[in-house]
């Protein structure tokens, strides 16, 4: 049997590792700099659908557990090949290695504006840190564990302290004396929901490593859960000591809020704490990025919806063509530059659609599995029925609606998310109507996708249709 | 009171879970057998082929029978906590049958009904 390895702290730290980034430390920044105090209302709205995204999967989880696809899985057994393939590899792969480059970019920045006078660009930074992780992540779970678990806790633990110095003025730098709130009209709150529900998104990675939790049924949904709320706290807390340190306007000019808080707070000392916070949240969710997905690319080839090829693991049972093709994709983009454009705010709203998309599908799914499997028992049920996914859908919905307070902007994401989605649309018939062979919107049966778990299928199932394609041809002969 | 019994066709895995937790509903005994055996599946592994004709014949395998007998009242309740222990959503987690039992007799004293299956004075 199989030795489970991981407690709830490494589920929270798994959690907190990819909810936490440097990109939700901008997004902070820049949210409070609009509206003042009043954000923590927008975060609160998020962090509440978000909580309800949290509960819902681990319903799936609980009567699906052990899945390393998650969703994937979940939505093949729901909505069949088509709804799945979209969903996992826009929503998910495509967006992530998207965003992960993004985050990695800022983190180049960051470090190229703490040590200018080194005069080294921003992506070596980059790619060195992507090179070490990939490393560390072919390691196998262990090293995986060890450095989320020192990574996030630093990472929390950092910014709580300065936050609470912060709050408190304890800081050496000078405070500023200015009005806590910009805005307290309900449509500018609400126009900011969208980007409050960036810093909270991912507490789902958790499902892929449920396999290897002790006491899944009770730590997967605790942890998911736990994870948000600390997330919640931390952030709140430092959304009051931006307001005592750094001046509005200041705050939404800097490219870099969080190291302006940190120098503001406490001189050089802050500058430095602050780029050592963005290498633990950087390394913390890239780590988790590569990791996570690597096992989503497996689990998605495990149901036939990827090349098998992404089921191979090396020596320490990590699988490595997921880990190179992820960690590989992130390092060309940041080498070309490409991460380093304008462009990249407007691809990270567009990633937070599709994530806020591949959401609303979660829902779904536990809806249509009530009404499939009623009877089935689930060790965790979300409570008061259908209501909370159908609230869960309704507010990502709106979220959607929201994503952005500039009207161009929105559009612009629509524009892109729709011509994303067209394309994974053509790719997805494609690869179902003639790769996989199987109808597009006929959902698999739910013992049917957890029989694609086990390793022996796809080799059976290969020697099956070897069986029947050879009989075919000595029929032509 | 009315008895009823509760027969769990398990793996020998699922039985040490169920053992350990079986304190809390206050059951006084339970009988557990090895057996061979196999259902709708006919023995065969859930990642093999459907269609393959590769096992005609059933192929047994080992499972254990837990047999429980109870107060009527008490099954849901019971059958609940079974069904979420044994549950992991594979197939071959299981097969649950509940009958009425007529009587129970304690052949060393005599007692009969629930009587005989609690500690007694006698």
């Amino acid at each position: 049997m199989e030795e489970k390895k991981l407690g709830l702290g490494s589920v929270i730290a798994t959690g907190v590792g990819l909810i936490v980034a440097t990109s939700c430390l901008l997004s902070l920044g820049q949210g409070t700099s609009m509206i003042g105090v009043t954000i923590v209302i927008s975060m609160l709205i998020a962090f509440s659908l978000n909580v309800l995204t949290a509960l819902s999967i681990s319903e799936l989880n609980a009567l699906m557990s052990d899945l390393t696809g998650g969703l994937a899985q979940y939505t093949l057994a729901c909505m069949g090949p088509f709804v799945t393939v979209i969903a996992m590899v826009g929503g998910y792969i495509v967006c992530n290695t998207i965003v992960g480059s993004a985050e990695c970019a800022m983190f180049g920045n960051t470090l190229k504006s703490v040590f200018p006078q080194v005069g080294i660009p921003g992506s070596v930074y980059c790619i060195v840190l992507l090179i070490l992780l990939i490393i560390v992540n072919l390691k196998g779970v262990d090293m995986f564990a060890k450095i989320q678990n020192i990574v996030a806790y630093g990472l929390i633990l950092s910014l709580v302290i300065m936050g609470v110095m912060g709050c408190l003025k304890l800081g050496t730098g000078t405070t500023v004396t200015q009005p806590a709130v910009i805005s307290s009209k309900f449509k500018d709150i609400t126009s900011l929901c969208g980007l409050a529900f960036f810093l909270f998104i991912g507490c789902e990675y958790i499902v892929p490593i449920s396999s290897k939790v002790k006491n899944a049924r009770r730590n997967i949904p605790l942890g998911m859960v736990l994870s948000l709320a600390i997330v919640m706290v931390m952030q709140t807390i430092l959304v009051f000591g931006f307001k005592n340190y750094t001046l509005w306007s200041d705050l939404g000019a800097s490219a870099t809020p969080h190291v302006l808080y940190g120098t503001l707070l406490l001189g050089n000392v802050g500058t430095m704490w602050m780029a050592i916070v963005s290498i633990l949240a950087v390394t913390s969710s890239i780590n988790t990025i590569i990791a996570s997905l690597a096992y989503i690319c497996e689990g998605m080839a495990k149901i036939n919806l990827l090349p098998s090829i992404f089921m191979k693991k090396n020596k320490k049972g990590a699988p490595y063509v997921g880990i190179l093709v992820i960690g590989g994709s992130m390092i060309i983009i940041n080498a070309t530059g490409l991460s380093t454009t304008s462009q990249l705010s407007l691809l990270i709203l567009t990633g937070c659609v599709f994530w806020m998309i591949t959401y609303i599908i979660a829902h779904m799914n536990v809806l249509i599995l009530r009404k499939r499997l009623p009877k089935a028992p689930r060790t965790f049920k979300v409570p008061f029925g259908s209501v909370l996914p159908i609230i869960g859908i309704i507010g990502i919905v709106w979220m959607i609606y929201n994503i952005s307070a500039d009207s161009a902007m929105r559009l612009k994401i629509y524009e892109v998310t729709g011509i994303t989605f067209t394309i994974l649309a053509v790719y997805s018939i494609i690869w179902i109507k003639y790769v996989m062979k199987i109808k597009l919107f006929k959902p698999l049966s739910v013992k049917e996708v957890m029989a694609m778990e086990n390793d022996l299928y796809y080799i059976n199932h290969q020697k099956a249709y070897k069986i029947k394609a050879d009989k075919n041809k000595a029929t032509v002969m | 009171m009315t008895l009823s019994k509760v027969e769990i066709i398990t793996s020998m895995a699922k039985v040490v879970a169920l053992q350990e937790s079986f304190g809390r509903f206050g059951i006084t005994g339970m009988t557990v057998t090895q057996v061979m055996g196999c259902g709708v599946q006919l023995g065969r592994q859930e990642y093999e082929d459907e269609k393959s004709k590769k096992h005609k014949m059933p192929k047994l395998l080992a499972k254990q029978i837990v047999m429980i007998v109870l107060p009527t009242e008490d099954v849901s309740k019971f059958l609940e906590f079974v069904k979420k222990e044994l549950y992991t959503g594979h197939i071959g987690d299981g097969k649950i049958f509940i009958s009425p039992v007529d009587n129970v007799v304690r052949a060393r004293t005599g007692e009969e009904g629930l009587e005989a299956l609690v500690e007694g004075e006698l």
